[in-house]
């Protein structure tokens, strides 16, 4: 790699425009459902790399003495794609000119720049459109790999990265760095893949499950017409899962089985109800139903994850992964599945970037190839400034819609070495 | 005779206490069963006294039932006044703690376990309580309080036509107590009945049962009931539990004393994971709501299903690729090796759902249903296995109304489990997985006797009926023989069905993070097959494992592995072929009249139907060995009333081998000791050659008398024989070189078949013994089974052989079969005493085959002081039993009447012969 100079630059989180031609090292996480994009975005647009260069040997080599660095000043961007509209995002990448960027900021060899890093199954399968519609070539990097490392880097690197969801509060946590492993990563996508985290490339994935974001979407569509996602978010938030769920009260006549220590209002069977009620599904409101899937699927995904937490006994369980994307109901039902079957001793964590942990961790292998020493601590996260949708303690409907997430850039900065 | 029309009547009735009771009351009766009433009242009082009992045989003795041995006809042919005698009333002091019917009431079933006590019951006649007093068997109680012999029931109904059940029970009168139900047809308030129940309807129904029954539901606690019914079906039942992999079922021996811990997972609609620590011990460690409501309830939403079963069904033709998003999907074909998923993997369940522009309505119900059953089945398997490891238990098993035997589903599980474990815990199923909760809640009777109950005391039995098919009611409780003849002929309608092939999808993909396809053959998967055929619990307390097994854990009756699905189909085509001749001798039997001819034509129905269901699903009555099979076909008869189809022949052979009897003793008393004993077991070889049971012999019948065929075959017997141990045999009798010749105290003849077989066989083997100074035994069957001789008729033919000679009558007479002839045989009595006894005791079956875990309480007690055990026929040594190693001396002799088997077994031909000694062990 030819990567000599020191490029800074910082992005504005919501001012795409300000920095369009100073994208680069851009990433990809192409999944079932999301593509999931990071970029960066070199400061002061305007003026060319130069003037961002700082020659900075503390800031870089503080592992290998490297003296030969430079860093990048900047911001860290996240977006997001529907896969089945996977054109926008081409689309997108056009517009930008990112291909083209990175070449202009590096000076790199075209070749070289036109390589992008894309985890994801999608990476798989669309590699020929990039090329075709991009000039782009698709660098694959382990889908797995780009979990862990995304969320290694989130943990350390991001002060108020992790935070717990119980009842309504959101509770930020400091993880002590030193004290970060093993942990169990859940990302939730369209499926759940659940993996023991034992340090930085070390991991393994323990477990997952077929039920996940996707049948919750796919499902949620079958029985509601929603036309998204968000949708169907929506859509639970002012539902009533006690309409279509059975529950333990609809058993025992209104009852607890306290024996067992299951409380009447418990959920018995999930659509439960739908088996003896002679009604149809349109007779049935979407609201409510949504509200149960999302139940249904949250509370499992929080079991499983909490007897494989159990098995291996890791006291931390992390979930990310887009289809949490900070809804408060869905992480109130996974807070409460995690706590249920723990007796309270286990406690679901969430992140802020959850959707972006693999698009990360494919940014993250830029540095790999370029930046092969540069430490996740030079990564300085700042909490955008802005009036901010994820400030307030407990998110309100309104907020729930808008991707939180998408809006929190990382400001940073990358230190390039040889 | 005693009128057999009349005994067939009355039986006909008996499969319903009740009914019982009402046609011992309208049976007319003759002359002579009263007399023979009358006469055997008058003994059983004595016997009641404790006196010696000396009354002669009233006619000829006919056994009945569809179960096992102590079931005796000349019991069931007691008419007259019921009441006086109820023979039920064996717990004089509980008849009113004791109920026989305990409820399920679940959402969508409802399961209800009856018990009938049996009507039958040991009959204490003459010449067994002789025998048991000379083998010193005490009558007394071995428990507290006794098992009743009886039986145990299982039925379900849907929940929604619940009035189909309360009908049920009301014209079996179950919720009167079964046998006590005499009290209430005389007017005995019924208002303090209580029916225990467990399940959310027992709340929900208790109303509807007070007012349609006058009985109270007492609820029992559902996890209690589902933990003491699997505790009572996993020691009680010997294959109880199966695997059920790609398609295939295996069961599996559980023992009992290393059952517990396990985790049991009760699939209703919820789903409950209980750590099961011992009777009564248990702990729910977990659950989901994600169960069997869950694919109802979704699926109902999703395909306008209307029933559970159709929402199955649909599943078998439906491909979860349309509607999963699967590895492949993301990875554009490819699998994600690196952590072991395969293309083909589920990746998000629905979740190509999202992506397709498609309504609800564009996809098709099968490949909603079978993705949902694969998410469900899939999530269990994995939550279980999860519980499972964290508590260290290697037994999972999966019960609850979602299995419903169903292939598919138990496929899923199992793959999930042994994905998750990698292959190190296995999911294993229960054949009555529906009925663990009623089953518990009838447990929770106080006193019902179950509690101790061992595995070899039950039998289980498949009668041909309408609660019986899989434990579903198809209709309304069958009253008598005739109703269950008609809906026969309904029934091969439906049987037809059952049989056709359903056609299946391909084998399609499944996983859930990471499932490889199971590779299921598409074709076994078919939605009845599957079902597994749940039958009637015979419950018979006097059945005790054979003392002299080396290990009766080990042993295996079944020589023939019918697992084997080249095995099954021959000895399906055998007992296809031998089926036109077995109508023809049955319908012969009961007189030719058109009754006989109707319910031969039933019989013959019902058989085939039973075959077809087995070559359809080897497994649908639990772990099929060859004497299995061969016993259901003398249940089938005895079901439809056929309970000696050889009773002619049989008398015919042995009156002409009784014939012959004097010249061969006189023949056999000309030669030194070591040519006599060599002739003796060439003779019992020879002999065994008259068999109806094997097809090459029937049609030997037709060539020539069975004299001359005796003689043919005695000509034939060139040793060396192909397994050939006589000269080890032969050492151990009469002494070699150094060794002495061995004196055994106590051997047991295990008799095969009647004529030639045991009187020109087996009686001169038995004289010789007796000669020697050896006590016999001889045991043979209770019930009767081909033309095999049973142990009510061996007294009649020892009698007549002992006419011809003084050691045989001797011995019989010193082992009090020949109380009655002493009479006639003026100078017997004088030198009696000197002799070693000759006896006979029953098997305790009524089949071609022995199981030796499960033989009558008087063969135990007779075995206790036997040193050598003499298996002989090919359906005791070697269908069953050949590979059995005895704790004594065994000699297993047999002529193989089938090439098949002579190939297999001994790689020989047919007509070869088998002399298998082994010393005790």
């Amino acid at each position: 790699m030819d990567r000599n100079g020191v490029t800074e630059g910082e992005l504005e989180g919501r001012g795409m425009n300000k920095c369009v031609e100073q994208v680069s090292h851009l990433a990809l996480d192409i999944g079932g459902s999301l593509i999931k994009m990071v970029y960066f975005c070199g400061e002061n647009s305007g003026s060319e790399h130069q003037q961002g260069i700082l020659s900075s040997k503390e800031s870089c080599g503080l592992s290998n003495g490297n003296t030969n660095c430079s860093v990048l000043r900047g911001k860290l961007h996240f977006r997001k794609f529907e896969t089945s509209k996977i054109n926008e995002c081409l689309e997108f990448m056009s517009s930008k000119q990112f291909h083209r960027n990175g070449e202009d900021c590096h000076g790199a060899s075209v070749s070289e720049k036109n390589i992008i890093k894309a985890t994801g199954g999608g990476a798989f399968k669309f590699a020929d459109l990039f090329k075709e519609k991009l000039g782009m070539t698709l660098d694959k990097v382990d889908e797995m790999n780009s979990l862990v490392a995304g969320a290694n880097f989130l943990l350390k690197a991001a002060s108020l990265e992790a935070y717990t969801y119980m009842d309504g509060q959101k509770e930020y946590v400091q993880i002590d760095q030193n004290d970060l492993y093993p942990y169990l990563l859940v990302n939730i996508g369209s499926g759940v893949s659940m993996i023991k985290v034992d340090g930085d490339g070390k991991f393994e994935r323990v477990s997952g499950t077929s039920v996940g974001g996707g049948t919750f979407w796919g499902l949620g569509k079958l029985l509601t017409k929603c036309k998204s996602f968000d949708e169907l978010l929506g859509l639970s938030y002012s539902g009533n899962n006690r309409v279509i769920d059975m529950l333990v009260g609809d058993i025992y006549g209104g009852m607890d089985y306290s024996k067992i220590g299951l409380s009447s209002t418990a959920i018995a069977s999930s659509f439960g109800k739908a088996v003896s009620e002679d009604k149809d599904l349109e007779e049935y409101k979407p609201e409510d139903v949504a509200r149960s899937l999302l139940r249904m699927i949250s509370n499992n995904i929080g079991q499983i994850a909490y007897l494989n937490a159990l098995r291996f006994g890791l006291k931390r369980i992390f979930f990310g992964g887009f289809f949490i994307r900070g809804h408060a109901y869905t992480m109130d039902t996974i807070s409460v599945g995690v706590n249920f079957w723990s007796n309270g001793e286990a406690k679901a964590m969430f992140l802020r970037h959850e959707g972006f942990l693999g698009a990360l961790g494919a940014f993250m292998s830029h540095r790999k190839d370029g930046f092969a020493d540069l430490k996740a601590h030079h990564l300085v996260e700042q909490v955008p400034t802005k009036p901010s949708r994820n400030a307030g303690g407990c998110l309100n409907n309104s907020s729930v819609l808008k991707d939180v997430n998408e809006n929190i850039s990382i400001e940073c900065t990358m230190q390039l070495s040889n | 005779m005693a009128n057999l029309t009349e005994i067939q009547q009355t039986i006909a009735k008996n499969d319903c206490l009740n009914d019982s009771n009402t046609s011992f009351n309208n049976t007319k009766n003759n002359n002579k069963s009263d007399k023979d009433f009358v006469e055997r009242e008058a003994r059983e009082q004595r016997e009641g006294g404790g006196e010696q009992d000396m009354a002669p045989i009233g006619g000829n003795p006919i056994h009945r039932s569809s179960s096992r041995p102590q079931l005796d006809v000349s019991g069931a042919a007691i008419q007259g006044n019921f009441e006086e005698r109820d023979p039920t009333i064996l717990l004089p002091n509980q008849s009113d703690d004791i109920s026989h019917l305990a409820l399920d009431i679940g959402g969508s079933l409802i399961k209800l376990v009856y018990f009938s006590r049996h009507e039958d019951r040991p009959v204490n006649d003459r010449i067994k309580k002789t025998i048991k007093e000379r083998l010193g068997i005490s009558n007394g109680n071995r428990r507290s309080y006794p098992v009743l012999g009886g039986r145990l029931h299982f039925v379900k109904f849907e929940t929604n036509k619940i009035n189909q059940c309360l009908d049920f029970i009301s014209s079996k009168q179950l919720h009167c107590g079964g046998m006590d139900a005499h009290l209430w047809h005389s007017g005995v308030s019924n208002e303090n009945a209580v029916i225990k129940a467990t399940g959310g309807g027992a709340y929900k129904y208790a109303d509807l049962f007070k007012e349609r029954l006058g009985v109270s539901i007492e609820k029992e606690d559902e996890m209690n009931c589902l933990v003491a019914g699997a505790n009572f079906l996993l020691k009680a039942i010997r294959h109880e539990a199966f695997t059920h992999m790609e398609g295939h079922k295996a069961f599996v021996q559980i023992d009992q004393n290393d059952l517990f811990p396990y985790l049991l997972v009760n699939v209703g609609s919820g789903v409950s994971i209980i750590k099961v620590d011992g009777d009564g011990k248990f702990q729910r460690v977990s659950g989901t709501n994600v169960g069997g409501g869950t694919y109802w309830g979704l699926g109902k939403l999703l395909t306008k299903c209307n029933s559970f079963d159709e929402l199955l069904e649909l599943s078998q033709r439906g491909d979860n690729r349309t509607i999963d998003m699967l590895v492949g999907d993301i990875y554009g074909g490819m699998d994600y090796s690196k952590i072991g998923l395969s293309a083909s993997t589920i990746a998000s369940s629905f979740g190509k759902a999202i992506s397709d522009n498609k309504d609800l309505e564009d996809y098709r119900s099968e490949d909603i249903s079978l993705s949902l059953l694969r998410m469900i089945s899939y999530n269990i398997g994995q939550i279980s296995y999860l519980n499972a490891l964290r508590f260290g238990l290697k037994r999972i098993f999966f019960g609850g109304f979602f299995i419903r035997g169903h292939a598919y589903t138990m496929d899923t599980i199992s793959f999930a489990v042994q994905f998750w474990s990698k292959g190190t815990s296995q999911a294993m199923f229960l054949r009555h997985e529906g009925f663990l909760g009623a089953l518990g809640a009838f447990m929770s009777y106080e006193k019902h006797g179950l509690d101790d109950l061992m595995v070899h005391q039950l039998v289980e039995r498949f009668p041909m009926g309408a609660p019986y098919i899989g434990g579903n009611v198809h209709g309304p409780p069958l009253g008598d023989l005739n109703e269950k003849i008609s809906w026969m002929e309904k029934f091969i309608l439906k049987g037809t069905e059952i049989t056709a092939p359903v056609p299946m999808a391909p084998p399609g993909t499944t996983g859930l993070g990471g499932f490889e396809v199971p590779s299921s053959r598409g074709g076994i998967l078919r939605p009845d097959a599957s079902k597994l055929n749940v039958g009637v619990l015979h419950l018979v307390p006097t059945l005790e494992v054979f003392p002299l097994l080396a290990d009766p854990k080990m042993y295996e009756p079944n020589t023939i592995d019918l697992s084997d699905p080249g095995e099954l189909e021959y000895w399906f085509t055998v007992l296809s072929g031998h089926l036109p001749d077995l109508v023809d001798k049955a319908v012969a039997s009961e007189g030719g009249t058109d009754d006989a001819k109707r319910r031969g034509d039933a019989f013959a129905r019902a058989f085939s139907a039973h075959l077809a269901r087995l070559m359809e699903e080897p497994a649908a009555y639990g772990k099929l060995g060859l004497a299995n099979l061969l016993e259901l076909r003398e249940e089938c008869l005895r079901e439809f009333h056929f309970f000696d189809a050889y009773r002619s022949i049989k008398q015919r052979e042995n009156e002409a081998s009784l014939a012959v009897l004097p010249d061969l003793l006189m023949e056999i008393d000309s030669m030194d000791e070591e040519t006599r004993l060599l002739k003796l077991v060439e003779g019992v070889l020879a002999a065994n050659i008259f068999d109806w049971g094997s097809r090459a012999c029937v049609d030997l019948y037709h060539k020539g008398t069975i004299i001359e065929i005796y003689r043919m075959s005695r000509n034939k017997m060139q040793r060396p024989w192909r397994v050939d141990n006589f000269d080890a045999f032969k050492e151990r009798m009469l002494g070699f070189g150094d060794k002495k010749p061995y004196q055994h105290k106590r051997a047991l003849l295990f008799v095969d078949n009647s004529g030639a077989d045991i009187i020109l066989g087996m009686l001169p083997l038995a004289r010789e013994l007796l000669r020697r100074g050896t006590e016999v035994v001889l045991v043979a069957n209770s019930l009767p089974a081909l033309n095999d001789v049973t142990a009510m008729e061996l007294p009649d033919i020892v009698a007549e052989a002992a006419k011809h000679c003084d050691i045989l009558r001797r011995a019989a007479e010193a082992g009090g079969l020949l109380v009655d002839a002493m009479i006639n045989i003026q100078d017997g009595s004088i030198d009696s005493s000197s002799s070693v006894p000759l006896m006979v005791v029953e098997n305790g079956c009524g089949s071609p085959c022995i199981d030796l875990r499960q033989v009558s309480s008087e063969l135990a007690a007779a075995a206790k002081e036997a040193d050598l055990v003499i298996l002989e026929g090919m359906g005791r040594s070697l269908h069953t039993n050949f590979n059995a190693k005895f704790r004594c001396d065994a000699l297993k002799l047999a002529m193989v009447k089938n090439q098949r088997l002579a190939e297999k077994l001994i790689k020989g031909s047919i007509y070869d012969c088998v002399c298998r000694f082994e010393p005790a062990s």
